[in-house]
Parts: C-alpha cells; sequence; structure tokens
C-alpha cells in the first residue's frame, strides 16, 4: 500500500535494521501470524487437517464481519460496544419478521435494518450529541440488550420457514458460505476504504478532526455513516447467527462479541485513536484469534483458560505495536 | 542600584533546527528592578525566558545568579533559584480548590502524614490579603474570574519566596481596574526586593511600572536602558528596525469585480462590528497581535465558527455559512494557521493531503482514480516547486515550507475565487517564505481576492493592498498597503492610538 516504495523515502541509504524494523511496523500481524500457523502444526497435527482449517474460518466468520466494520469506526477515531447486543436485537426482531411474513428475503432484510438503525443512532449520538462514543454506544449496548429480552420474553425465538437456515450451512464448493460472505464484505470494505472517498474522509478525520473539517469535510455525515455502516455488518452477523441454529437467544447471542471484534482489530495494528490502520490487519487479527481458540480445543485446553490466553495476546500485540 | 545584578544571563545564544533564535544575547536584572523586555512576535523574548526558567538549553552562553554561575538544566533548578514563570497561558488545575493550587507539588504535611488543610489555608488567606485579595481558599478555581487566577499564579511565585518573577503579558486578561492593582502590587514586590521581568506588547503600561528595558530583536539584542530615557516613539522604532528590510512586492494591477464584502460581523467576546471588502485581484491584510481576533473572524467566515452576527456577501450574493463546506461551495478556501494542528493529515499521504477537499476532480463512477491524483500532484509539484521524492509519504516528514506548499495546492485545487492565509509563512525558512509570497501575487494577478492574516507587520506590509489593523476584535485602521510604516501600524496594534470611525 503506502509505504511499498520505502527506498525513496529514506534516501540515506536504508540499513539493514531499519528495513527489518520497517517490515516488522508495518506487518508485524502477518509476521506474528505465521509464527502462530507455524507453532500450531508442530504442536497438533490435527491442525493442518482441511476439515479443521476451513472450520477456523467458518467459527470466526461472524465476528469477522463485525470486526471489519468495527476497524472503520477505530479508523474514525470511536468505539463501538453496542455490536453485540445489537446483533441479538436484529437476531430477535428478524426472526419475528420471518415467520411473520414467511419470506427470507423479509427476514434478512429487516436483520439489516435494525443493525443499519440503531448505527444510525449511535452516529447520531456521537455526532450531533457529540457525546463520546465509549458512552454512547455503551448506552446502547444496554438498551438493544434489554428490548431484545422484552421481545422474545427472555427466551430464544427459533425460525418456522424452512430454507432460512440454508443461509449459514450450505456450501460453495469447500466453503461455508459464512465464510464467503465474509470474504465478500471484506473485499467490500477495503474498496470503501482506499477506492471512495468516504474511506479518505475516514481516516482523515481519525487523524486530525479538526483539519478535516477545515478542509471542508462534512465530519458529522462522515461518522453518522461510520457507525451505521457497523450497524449493518452486525445485521449481516445477526442473520448468520440466527440461520446457524435457526433460533436466536434473546440473552447470550452475541455476549462478548465487542470484545473479540476489537481485540481482532487492535492485533491487527490499527490504531486505537484512529487514523492509521488497515482491512488486512483486521483480516489477519481475526484469524490469530481463531486459530488460538482451535488450538486450545484440539489441546484440550480448559474453556475457562481460553480468555486468559486471548487476553495475553492483546496486550503482547499492543506492547509490540506501541513502539511507533 | 548594586554593583552585583540579581540575575546575569552572557552572551546566550540558542538556535532551533539549525536556524539561530538567539545571537549573544545578553541580560541582566538587579535586585528589586522591574524590567521590561520588548520585542515583536519571533524577536527571541520567549526563548530567552524559557533558558532561564531551565525549560531550554542554551548552546552557548552563562547563567549567574548573585554573581555565582548556575546551570539551568530543568525548571526545578531555576525555581530553587527563586525564579517563577508566570506564562500568558494560566497553570491552574479548575477542579481543585484555591489553597491546594496553591500549594500544589509541596503541600504542607502533618506528622501523621495527612494534609494539613488548616496551615494551608491559613497561609493562603494571609499572601492573598497582601495583594489585597480576599476569597475563600477553598472556592475552586475554576469558578474563579480569569483575574483572580492570575493573582493566584502571582500568589504561588510569592509563596515561593520568589526572588525573580517572570510575567508574560500577564495584563492580556485584566480589566483596568485589576491592572492598576497588579502594579501596586509590582511596586511593593520591588520595594521589598524582589525582581520582575515584564514581557508585553502593551508600550503605555511598561512606561507606567518599569526601571529598565530591554529590546531584542531578530534574536538579538538591540538596546538596554534606563526607560525615563526613552520615548515610546523610540522604542516602536527599536522594537521594528528603523530600516525596513525588503522592497515592497506588490505590483499594481486592475481590480476586478467585488468578490467579497462583510458587513457588522459580530461575534460576542471575540469580534465586532467588522467591515470590509475585498476584490478580485486585490490582496487585503489583516494584523495584529495576539489576541486581536482575526484568527476567530476568518474561522467564522469559512463556517468553523457558527454563533456570529452580520452579513456576508460573496460575489454580491448575501449567503449564510455555517459549515467550511458551504463556504467552499460559496468560493472560499482557507489555509489556516497553526499547520499541525488545523491543516495537515499527518496520518494521510502527501498526495492524499493535496486532494482531499476536492474528491470530486479525481473521481469516476464514485471511485478514486490514482493516477489522476497523482498526475494532478506532480503538476502542482513542478508549480509550487513541492520538494518530495515519493509523494506517496506521509505528509509529516516534510519540511514546513512543503507541508505548507501542499496545503496551498489542496485548495488551488478546490479552485475557489477568495483564498484566505492565516500566518501563511509560520515556521518556513527564508527561501520557501519568498515562494510562498510570490505564488500569493501569481493567484491575485489571476484573478483571485487574496486575504493575509499575519502576526508580522513586515509580511503584510510587503505583498498587501491594503492593510486592516485590528486590537482587541476590532479594526482600528486601515491603510493603503504603501501608505504606511510598521511603526504606525504598531501604533495601532498595540492600542495606543485608534483612528476610530473614520478608517476607510
Amino acid at each position: 500500500m503506502d509505504n511499498i516504495n520505502t527506498k525513496e523515502y529514506s534516501p540515506e541509504s536504508p540499513s539493514m535494521k531499519s528495513r527489518l524494523s520497517w517490515l516488522w511496523s508495518e506487518y508485524s500481524v502477518i509476521i506474528a501470524f505465521i509464527i502462530i500457523f507455524i507453532a500450531a502444526s508442530v504442536m497438533n497435527p490435527r491442525f493442518l487437517d482441511i476439515n479443521n482449517q476451513l472450520n477456523i474460518l467458518m467459527q470466526v466468520s461472524i465476528i469477522g464481519i463485525i470486526a471489519l466494520g468495527m476497524t472503520v469506526v477505530m479508523l474514525s477515531g470511536g468505539i463501538d460496544l453496542s455490536v453485540g447486543s445489537v446483533l441479538a436485537l436484529a437476531g430477535v426482531i428478524s426472526v419475528l419478521a420471518l415467520n411473520a411474513s414467511g419470506s427470507i428475503l423479509i427476514g434478512v432484510f429487516t436483520a439489516l435494518l435494525v443493525g443499519a438503525f440503531a448505527g444510525f443512532l449511535n452516529g447520531l449520538m456521537v455526532a450531533k450529541g457529540r457525546i463520546a462514543s465509549f458512552i454512547a454506544t455503551l448506552g446502547m449496548m444496554a438498551a438493544a440488550r434489554s428490548i431484545a429480552l422484552y421481545i422474545a420474553e427472555g427466551g430464544s425465538v427459533s425460525g418456522e420457514v424452512s430454507g432460512f437456515t440454508a443461509i449459514a450451512n450450505n456450501n460453495v464448493w469447500i466453503f461455508d458460505l459464512p465464510v464467503l460472505i465474509f470474504f465478500v464484505m471484506a473485499v467490500l470494505i477495503y474498496i470503501v476504504m482506499h477506492k471512495t472517498r468516504f474511506g479518505r474522509y475516514v481516516y482523515a478525520l481519525g487523524s486530525n478532526e479538526k483539519a478535516a473539517m477545515l478542509s471542508a469535510i462534512r465530519v458529522d455525515r462522515i461518522k453518522i455513516g461510520v457507525y451505521t455502516l457497523i450497524g449493518t455488518l452486525v445485521g449481516v452477523a445477526a442473520v448468520i447467527e440466527t440461520s446457524r441454529l435457526n433460533s436466536i437467544s434473546s440473552s447470550s447471542s452475541g455476549a462478548q462479541y465487542e470484545l473479540d471484534a476489537i481485540a481482532a482489530v487492535i492485533i491487527g495494528g490499527t490504531r486505537m485513536t484512529g487514523g492509521r490502520g488497515k482491512i488486512i490487519g483486521t483480516i489477519f487479527g481475526i484469524l490469530i484469534l481463531g486459530i488460538l481458540n482451535n488450538m486450545m480445543n484440539l489441546m484440550n485446553v480448559s474453556p475457562h483458560l481460553q480468555g486468559f490466553v486471548k487476553g495475553l495476546i492483546i496486550i503482547i500485540a499492543v506492547v509490540f505495536q506501541k513502539r511507533e | 542600584m548594586t554593583s552585583q545584578p540579581f540575575v546575569a544571563m552572557n552572551q546566550i545564544e540558542k538556535s532551533f533546527n539549525g536556524v539561530p533564535v538567539l545571537k549573544k544575547v545578553t541580560l541582566e536584572v538587579e535586585k528589586g528592578e522591574i524590567h521590561a523586555l520588548l520585542g515583536e512576535n519571533g524577536a527571541g523574548k520567549s526563548t530567552l525566558m524559557n533558558i532561564l526558567g531551565g525549560v531550554h538549553q542554551p548552546d552557548s552562553g552563562q547563567i549567574f545568579i548573585e554573581g555565582k554561575q548556575v546551570n539551568m538544566a530543568n525548571p526545578h533548578i531555576s525555581q530553587s533559584h527563586g525564579i517563577s514563570f508566570i506564562h500568558q497561558e494560566l497553570n491552574m488545575v479548575g477542579d481543585l480548590k484555591v489553597y491546594e493550587n496553591m500549594f500544589l507539588g509541596s503541600e504542607i504535611r502533618n506528622k501523621a502524614g495527612f494534609l494539613n488543610v488548616e496551615e494551608m489555608c491559613r497561609q493562603t488567606r494571609e499572601i492573598l490579603a497582601q495583594l489585597g485579595v480576599f476569597l475563600n481558599p477553598k472556592e475552586y478555581v475554576r469558578n474563579l474570574a480569569t483575574s483572580y487566577k492570575q493573582l493566584i499564579e502571582i500568589s504561588k511565585a510569592l509563596l515561593h519566596k520568589s526572588q525573580l518573577i517572570i510575567m508574560d503579558e500577564p495584563t492580556t486578561s485584566l480589566a483596568e481596574h485589576e491592572v492598576g492593582r497588579l502594579f501596586e502590587l509590582m511596586r511593593n514586590l520591588k520595594k521589598s526586593g524582589v525582581s520582575i521581568i515584564y514581557i508585553s506588547h502593551k508600550l503605555k503600561e511598561i512606561q507606567a511600572v518599569c526601571d529598565r528595558y530591554t529590546v531584542l530583536r531578530d534574536g538579538q539584542l538591540v538596546k538596554t536602558d534606563d526607560m525615563q530615557s526613552g520615548n515610546l516613539e523610540e522604542i516602536t522604532k527599536l522594537m521594528v528596525g528603523k530600516a525596513i528590510s525588503q522592497e515592497r512586492f506588490v505590483h499594481e494591477h486592475e481590480f476586478g469585480e467585488m468578490a467579497l464584502e462583510v458587513e457588522h460581523l459580530s461575534s460576542p467576546g471575540l469580534f465586532k462590528d467588522i467591515d470590509f471588502t475585498v476584490r478580485k485581484g486585490q490582496i487585503v491584510g489583516f494584523t495584529g497581535l495576539a489576541g486581536d481576533g482575526r484568527t476567530e473572524l476568518f474561522e467564522s467566515l469559512f463556517g468553523y465558527r457558527k454563533k456570529y452576527t452580520g452579513t456576508i456577501k460573496v460575489k454580491g450574493k448575501a449567503m449564510k455559512i455555517t459549515h467550511p463546506r458551504t463556504a467552499l461551495q460559496a468560493g472560499m478556501g482557507y489555509v489556516p494557521k497553526d499547520r499541525k494542528e488545523n491543516a495537515i493529515i499527518k496520518d494521510l499521504s502527501v498526495v492524499h493531503n493535496m486532494s482531499l477537499s476536492s474528491m470530486g476532480n479525481f473521481e469516476r463512477l464514485g471511485f478514486i482514480q490514482d493516477k489522476r491524483e497523482l498526475e494532478k500532484f506532480s503538476s502542482y509539484k513542478k508549480a509550487l516547486n513541492i520538494k518530495v521524492a515519493n509523494p506517496r509519504i506521509t505528509i509529516d516528514k516534510l519540511s514546513g515550507g512543503n507541508q505548507q506548499k501542499v496545503i496551498i495546492a489542496k485548495w488551488l485545487e478546490a479552485d475557489t475565487d477568495i483564498l484566505i492565509f492565516d500566518n501563511p509563512t509560520q515556521g518556513i525558512d527564508v527561501g520557501a517564505k519568498q515562494e510562498i509570497y510570490q505564488e500569493i501575487l501569481a493567484l491575485a494577478k489571476l484573478g483571485k481576492a487574496i486575504i493575509i492574516l499575519s502576526s508580522e507587520a513586515p509580511e503584510v506590509l510587503r505583498i498587501c493592498h491594503v492593510i486592516n489593523v485590528m486590537y482587541h476584535g476590532e479594526i482600528t485602521a486601515r491603510f493603503m498597503g504603501d501608505e504606511t510604516n510598521e511603526e504606525e501600524i504598531m501604533h495601532y496594534a498595540t492600542g495606543a492610538k485608534r483612528e476610530g470611525e473614520h478608517i476607510g
């Protein structure tokens, strides 16, 4: 991307050391991924099994889709804590719409709409209400979960339309459909961030909001757009989540998804304060999390300890990326 | 006076990034003296004081306190020698109480190690009373008026038993009667043997209270003398420098139609009743001292600030400008001051900074055409002589002058009829300065209406057709560019003189 021609901008003959440090600072997440991947294959031969590999991809696809949106939000200098709750809310309402209408299309469309609307409200609070994104989305997190619980009376709702489960359980060639949806979304978000003015404005806003505004950018609209975008992606994730088991739980679905999504973005090297980071980084970040989970399952590590390992990895990632 | 000065700074030299800021400056302050330190913006006053305060280290030269050489390696050493620095921006913690601010970092504790609040309050009350201020020490500082905060800063200096107090423009936030009280206090301090270095632009005040003065210009010592022996005219001349070093740049050419008319523009506390016009091809300058409101005025005009009243007409049409975007659509461009905070986006590449305000020029079917951006940039690179090998590196790797040229390219690409430049040559070396002036003149010749804001009077004198001088949010004088000089501008900028109603 932007720094491929490193030779030109450091004319005083880049030493081997400075080149290595550049490679590390730009692509540390990929290097870390490769190291972890090799370590995993050595530690357990079953890891390299193609079915296991596809399984990892399947497992990360839902969080992956959310993490793409989270990358955009964090590039703009914000954060969205409401994704898990909004996923539950979008799932519950879309199942109700699905059952009432009998149309899969309406079900899917409802999920996207609910997600987008919740995101739009977040954006409105952040941009127009000038509420810190942490606070605004924390409020949305509590409110959306509560409404989901109220609608579903605290329990789960199940789909009654045959064919809905196909979305998450069908394959195209060897790939599960959710994996392909994740890839398509990743390509779309990549294009939006690097080939459209919206993406350019998001980077500008996250890097220097006042300068962005003085460059005649409608900062408020970009912020609202950013939160609406992640809301819509959460809607997509909600469809997959619901379709997988043909039901959604108002109390437990989506719980702590925000943490995994934020972890993936941070491991992927996006700066917490915005303006700097890459979609590619987030994809490798989510893959690292997926491999770690998979390894711990294969090696029969207690599920209670998995959070500990995840926490450790996040902190290590941030420590290494701190050298700017 | 005593034979040995309290502080002697001897042959101080200092440069930043190879640019010399102080050249062999010598300053002596006697015990119990109020010494005025004078000079224009950028003359080196703050650098000199920061060296005395231990914030910067001199490249060469010595500092003596009561005859003993001292190495001011950090602010702590400076403080331990009884030097207090009261900055223009007050360093108060609003969420702490008065006495807590007074004793911040040197709290009094009782034997058990807990804070001795009563003792601190008692001492606070005592010192404030010396200044004739009666405040509850347990009041929160955020609830106080700025002038009280200023007095608390001074009390803090007294509390630390300071021998020398440096005051950097202390009266900017004070009302008339408070200034009087401050002066009385300064005279009392003087009697008790405390020395004061007083930095201000307001010559009248200086005459009223100071014993001696030192004038700096371009980092050099111009003159040190007793206050009585100099008159204000003469001191102004010393500050400005007699010979106007550079030729006027402006070439006369025909102006076009009216581009911008501003009538009765006011914003409470920032500026009031501003009227001016700019024609196509005309270069209009605004100058004044810090706090004159010119930046706020043009930030409002550009839609960054919204709380203002009055009318703005662009090409004869009244406009309501509520956002920089509407300003751009109306045909205004704005190169702000403080490039790092307001203009450059340091994580974006040089090319992307250039295209930021006119993305529409580079899009096809909604997608950005990288190639078109690069092509356009290389044409600006040539036209403005931007020195960069690879335009894909981030903009913060460029020198100040090249960054500024990229920002100018950004607004040229937006192709607006009116261009506002705020301190366009701030932190830029001499060569790049000339290039930027030439570019501005070329733009005026092309028929753009140009507005230049500058804290440096010589700058507007060199390139403007019309010069407006501002003081405390008002335009106090308006001159033709070739009919005035720095001294005259200084008189109006310091509020020493005002033309009042009959400007224009």
